[in-house]
């Protein structure tokens, strides 16, 4: 099977890669799903809900509640935040839909911003995410004046501000209440849920967050239909997925595979294998907070449900192939040096103790610790999970206690005295 | 007997004992994390505690924590603060200068965030955001106060993540507050804004707008 027949299906194929140029994608597909979603604009929630569409930035939550819950709440003043903050490790498929496709993005968007009645649509992107921001800014000054973003206006009760903002383009601001703060204009401190955006978000008005790549889907959804999605997936899984792919292998890049593609397919047949004379050793899936995936999980159809049945999560799809001879316990350490810089501050226990690990993981690699030392490892991930308002310290023991039980003899094997 | 866990050992010691007395009897290596040994004036048994049935995980120095049954510790390295903060005590005796000197050390006071993640971590419950924001707006008699009873334990460091070292200011405004006397911190601060250019003076405007 050549690999070509199978990738870059809907979101990236090449019709739609016209970068910030309006009347390119108009003059295509584009434009369409907008112009259906017009004529019957209460229908979209529960054709959503039909399709299956699941949040691709790495929760999975279905779309169609978060709408929902925002469409029926009676305040006029609704907000749709396009995430784009992508920060993760390994993670580098939005900053190709904004930069090559914003116009689909932001189609989405405004498909979102028709079905809950929103009065305010926001493009958040992460400034770091090379040329992303300038094109989306681009796309954004096309639509300012185009009728089509009237017509939206008029059928949300008032007119519609389309808008692109930088996020903050710290990790953590891709935090789903984190956004909020930054869009209020404030550092991007995560807030304790209840309440959900939906109900309570930007400016305490609901507020959808949906990442980039969900958006990006949705106008194809809308266009094409419920089942015409669910048939692009495999094993019962529905529409495509991105698949950032990187490490230590043939051909790394971003691949757009149908759902409940196996994880196999995506390394030796999409990735062209590994690397000469390496042999698969593990893989961190995104960002990295999630189980390693190894030898045993290799024939994993990659969507949320099988993934999770296993274990781990699909996360942003973000996969980081590691071969033997690479130190699990340096790259774990690596991961959660870098949640421990990310964290904000705010819960003591997740600042200090991703410190305490990260030179626990340190003392660690570098073989100077002792039985002690990882018994102390151990313990802190068991003390730590839930210790914080957000999900950061949960994901950075999640690596690490899962590489514990799965490599448990490179730890033991680094440890002084052996 | 109590029954906890150190590090991910199981210690079962007597009502009353405190943490590291209990670290002790596990038979855990007081090697490190332990210096004055139940007095709180070290701060070198930083550590994370979470106590039975409660999702919170707090921070607190083992040696005033009493043991609970089923409380989970871990200890806690010293962080040591990104670079040294260094200046010599003749930067202590005017205090017309004081704030200056607090703004040269100590620069990345002016960007505390608020998150209150120092407020939280301090086992001592001082209010060391506020503490902080004294000191980078000119008051350093205030900020001294604020940080009169720290024992340096470093967990603020651990926690701040725009890396004030917020400890090591309130040090340093309590030495300039010992040392010297302290202008009006008002009267400092418009001074600091009139010299940084912050606020700009018209000279001529009692003579040239008189009617």
């Amino acid at each position: 099977m050549a690999p070509e027949m199978t990738t870059n299906l809907v979101l990236t194929a090449p019709e739609h890669r016209v970068g910030a140029d309006l009347d390119a994608w108009l003059s295509g597909s584009g434009g369409l799903g907008l112009r259906l979603a017009l004529e019957t604009p209460s229908g979209l929630i529960s054709l959503m809900e039909a399709a299956g569409l699941r949040g691709l930035g790495g929760a999975g939550f279905p779309t169609f509640r978060k709408w929902a819950a925002a469409a029926a709440e009676p305040d006029p003043e609704k907000v749709v935040v396009c995430n784009g903050n992508e920060d993760e490790p390994g993670t580098f498929k939005d900053v190709f839909l904004l930069r090559e496709t914003p116009h689909q993005v932001i189609e989405g968007a405004l498909i979102a911003g028709l079905a809950i009645r929103a009065r305010r649509v926001v493009l958040y992107v992460n400034p770091h995410a090379r040329g992303a921001f300038d094109a989306v800014a681009k796309a954004v000054a096309q639509w300012q004046e185009h009728p089509l973003l009237a017509a939206v206006g008029a059928a949300v009760g008032g007119p519609l501000r389309l808008e692109a903002m930088r996020s903050p383009g710290l990790y953590i601001g891709g935090e789903e209440t984190a956004v909020v703060s930054a869009v209020e204009g404030g550092f991007p401190f995560p807030r304790r849920k209840p309440p959900f955006p939906a109900a309570s978000g930007v400016g305490g008005h609901p507020t959808v967050i949906n990442n980039v790549e969900t958006l990006a889907t949705v106008s194809h959804i809308v266009r094409h239909g419920a089942a015409w999605y669910r048939g692009l997936g495999r094993n019962g899984a529905a529409g495509t997925k991105l698949f950032s792919l990187s490490g230590d292998v043939q051909r790394p890049g971003l691949y757009e595979l149908p759902m409940g593609t196996p994880l196999s397919e995506l390394i030796f047949v999409h990735g062209g294998g590994m690397l000469l004379g390496k042999e698969f050793k593990a893989v961190f899936t995104g960002g990295p907070s999630n189980t390693l995936l190894t030898r045993d999980e290799l024939d994993v159809p990659m969507d949320f449900e099988s993934v999770r049945a296993r274990g781990s999560r699909l996360g942003t799809g973000a996969m980081i192939v590691v071969s033997e001879g690479t130190s699990i316990v340096r790259k774990v350490a690596e991961y959660v040096n870098f949640f421990a810089a990310g964290s904000c501050g705010q819960c003591p226990p997740c600042k200090t103790g991703s410190y305490q690990l990260a030179h626990l993981l340190q003392r660690i690699d570098t073989g100077l610790a002792t039985r002690a030392d990882l018994d102390a490892v151990e313990h802190l991930c068991d003390l730590l999970p839930g210790s914080g308002r957000c999900g950061l310290i949960d994901g950075a023991v999640t690596v690490v206690a899962s590489s514990l039980q799965r490599f448990r003899s490179e730890y033991e094997g680094q440890l002084a005295g052996g | 007997m109590v029954n906890l866990t150190i590090d991910g050992r199981p210690a079962s010691v007597p009502e009353g004992t405190t943490i590291v007395l209990a670290a002790a009897t596990a038979g855990i290596a007081l090697t490190t994390n332990v210096g004055c040994m139940g007095q709180g004036v070290c701060g070198a048994c930083r550590a994370l505690v979470r106590r039975t049935g409660e999702p919170e995980v707090r921070t607190a120095l083992a040696c005033e924590t009493p043991v609970e049954d089923g409380m989970q510790v871990s200890f806690l390295d010293r962080v040591a603060p990104r670079r040294p903060h260094a200046y010599s005590e003749t930067d202590l005796v005017d205090g017309w200068t004081a704030y200056e000197r607090v703004l040269a050390v100590f620069p990345e006071a002016v960007r505390c965030r608020h998150c209150s993640g120092c407020d939280r971590a301090c086992p001592k419950g001082l209010e060391v955001q506020k503490g902080v924001n004294l000191a980078a707006s000119g008051d350093i008699a205030g900020a001294a106060a604020v940080f009169d009873l720290c024992v340096m334990c470093n967990l603020c460091v651990a926690a701040c993540p725009e890396h004030i070292a917020p400890n090591h200011l309130g040090l340093f405004a309590r030495r300039l507050a010992a040392a010297g006397t302290q202008r009006p911190a008002d009267l400092i601060r418009r001074l600091h804004e009139i010299t940084s250019g912050a606020m700009t003076i018209d000279a001529d405007a009692c003579t040239d707008k008189q009617p």
